[in-house]
C-alpha cells in the first residue's frame, strides 16, 4: 500500500464494498492523522454552535425548508385532500363525482321505477282482488248463496185445482231463463242450475225436494220488459198455465228481493286450481 | 448548530403562522419541498466527506428546487404533470438514497 497507490485502490475498493465494514476500516487509520473522520465533523459542526456565514447561510436555507414542509403537510391534513391538487387531478376528480353522480342517478331512476312497478301492481293486486269479490258476489246471486235485489217481476200462479205439475214449472222456470233471469225464487225455494223439479203427492210440487204448495209466487230478478212477454207470448208459459184452469198474474217490479238461500256446498275432494 | 435551528424554527414558524401560500406557486410546493430535501441531504453527505461548500450548497439548493418547479411546470403546460412530477419525485427520492447511505456509512461506519 504505497502513498501513490492509495487513491486508486481506496476507490476500488470503496466502490464495490458497500456492505462489508472490513476493508473500509484500513482507511480512517491511514488518513486518521491529518483528516477527521465524518463523525467527527458532525460533530464539530453540531456543537460548539458558531455563527458563520456558512452556518447562517445553511440556517437560512434550512428555515425555508422547514416552512415548506410544514406548510406542505399542514395543507394536505387541513381541510381536503383537494387543497393542492393541480387542475389535471381536479378535472380527473371532477369527472369522476360526475360520473359517480350520473351512476347513482341511473340507479335512482331505475329503484323508482321499480317502486312505481310495485305500487302499480299493487294496485293491480288490489283491483284483481275486488275484481274477484265481485265475481264471487256474481257467482254467489247464480249458486244461490247469497241474496240478491234488483228490477224483476213476480209471477203469482194461484191453482186451485190442483192442476199445476212440475214440468209445468219447469217450463216456466227455462222460459224466464231464456229470457235472462238472474235469480229465481219459488215461494222460498231458491232456484239455482242444479234445481230439481219433481211432483208431490196430493198436489203440490217438490222443488230440491221441499215441497212447495199453491200459490206459487215466483220472484224473478232480471229485465222486466224483456221477461214478460217472454212469459206473456201466445202458447207460452202464461197461456198454458192458464189453460190448465190456473190464475196467472205477472207484475212488473222495480225492486224484488230474491231471499231464499242455498247453502254452500263445500266440495269434499275438488278444490279451486291456482288458476 | 445554528442550521438545524433553523429547520426547526422554520418547521415552527410553518405550522404556527400558517402562511397563505399563493395558488400559482401551491401546485409546485411539495416537488420544491422534496428537491430541497435532496439539496440537504447531498450538503449533509458533503460536510461529512469534508468537502461542505457554502456556495455550492446555496447554488445546488436554489437550483434544485427551481428545476423540480420548473419540470413540473413544463409538465403541466404539456398535460404529462402527474407523470413528471412523479418522475422527478422517483429521482429525487433515489438520490436522497444514496445520500443516505453515503451518511450513514460515515455516521454508524456501516
Amino acid at each position: 500500500m504505497s502513498a501513490d497507490e492509495r487513491p486508486e485502490h481506496r476507490h476500488r475498493r470503496e466502490l464495490p464494498a458497500e456492505v462489508p465494514a472490513k476493508p473500509e476500516a484500513p482507511a480512517p487509520p491511514a488518513s486518521g492523522g491529518q483528516r477527521l473522520t465524518g463523525r467527527q465533523r458532525l460533530a464539530k459542526g453540531l456543537w460548539p454552535p458558531r455563527v458563520t456565514r456558512p452556518q447562517l447561510i445553511v440556517a437560512l436555507l434550512l428555515f425555508v425548508l422547514g416552512l415548506g414542509l410544514a406548510i406542505q403537510v399542514r395543507s394536505n391534513n387541513d381541510s381536503s385532500a383537494l387543497r393542492g391538487a393541480r387542475q389535471e387531478d381536479l378535472v380527473r376528480i371532477l369527472d369522476e363525482l360526475d360520473d359517480r353522480t350520473q351512476r347513482l342517478e341511473e340507479e335512482k331512476r331505475s329503484l323508482e321505477e321499480q317502486r312505481t312497478g310495485l305500487e302499480n301492481s299493487s294496485d293491480q293486486a288490489e283491483e284483481a282482488r275486488k275484481q274477484t269479490v265481485e265475481r264471487e258476489r256474481q257467482l254467489g246471486i247464480l249458486a244461490g248463496t247469497v241474496a240478491a235485489q234488483g228490477p224483476g217481476i213476480t209471477l203469482a200462479i194461484v191453482d186451485k185445482k190442483g192442476a199445476i205439475e212440475a214440468d209445468m214449472l219447469l217450463d216456466a222456470i227455462q222460459e224466464l231463463r231464456a229470457a235472462g233471469a238472474e235469480a229465481i225464487q219459488i215461494n222460498d225455494v231458491r232456484v239455482v242450475a242444479g234445481t230439481h223439479l219433481s211432483d208431490a203427492g196430493g198436489g203440490g210440487v217438490r222443488v230440491d225436494g221441499r215441497k212447495v204448495g199453491e200459490p206459487y209466487l215466483f220472484k224473478v230478478i232480471g229485465k222486466p220488459q224483456d221477461l214478460e212477454p217472454a212469459l206473456n207470448i201466445p202458447g207460452g208459459v202464461v197461456q198454458t198455465l192458464e189453460k190448465e184452469q190456473a190464475t196467472v198474474t205477472v207484475t212488473r217490479s222495480e225492486k224484488i228481493v230474491v231471499n231464499a238461500l242455498r247453502p254452500a256446498k263445500r266440495p269434499d275432494y275438488a278444490r279451486s286450481s291456482s288458476q | 448548530m445554528i442550521a438545524v435551528l433553523g429547520l426547526v424554527v422554520g418547521v415552527v414558524a410553518g405550522l404556527l403562522v400558517r402562511p397563505e401560500v399563493p395558488a400559482v406557486v401551491e401546485p409546485y410546493l411539495p416537488i420544491a419541498v422534496v428537491a430541497a430535501l435532496d439539496a440537504v441531504f447531498g450538503g449533509l453527505r458533503a460536510m461529512l466527506d469534508g468537502i461542505f461548500d457554502d456556495k455550492v450548497f446555496v447554488v445546488s439548493f436554489l437550483s434544485n428546487v427551481v428545476v423540480a418547479a420548473l419540470i413540473v411546470f413544463l409538465g403541466d403546460k404539456l398535460g404529462v404533470g402527474a407523470q413528471l412530477s412523479t418522475g422527478v419525485v422517483v429521482v429525487l427520492g433515489i438520490r436522497i438514497f444514496s445520500n443516505a447511505a453515503a451518511i450513514r456509512r460515515h455516521i454508524f461506519r456501516a
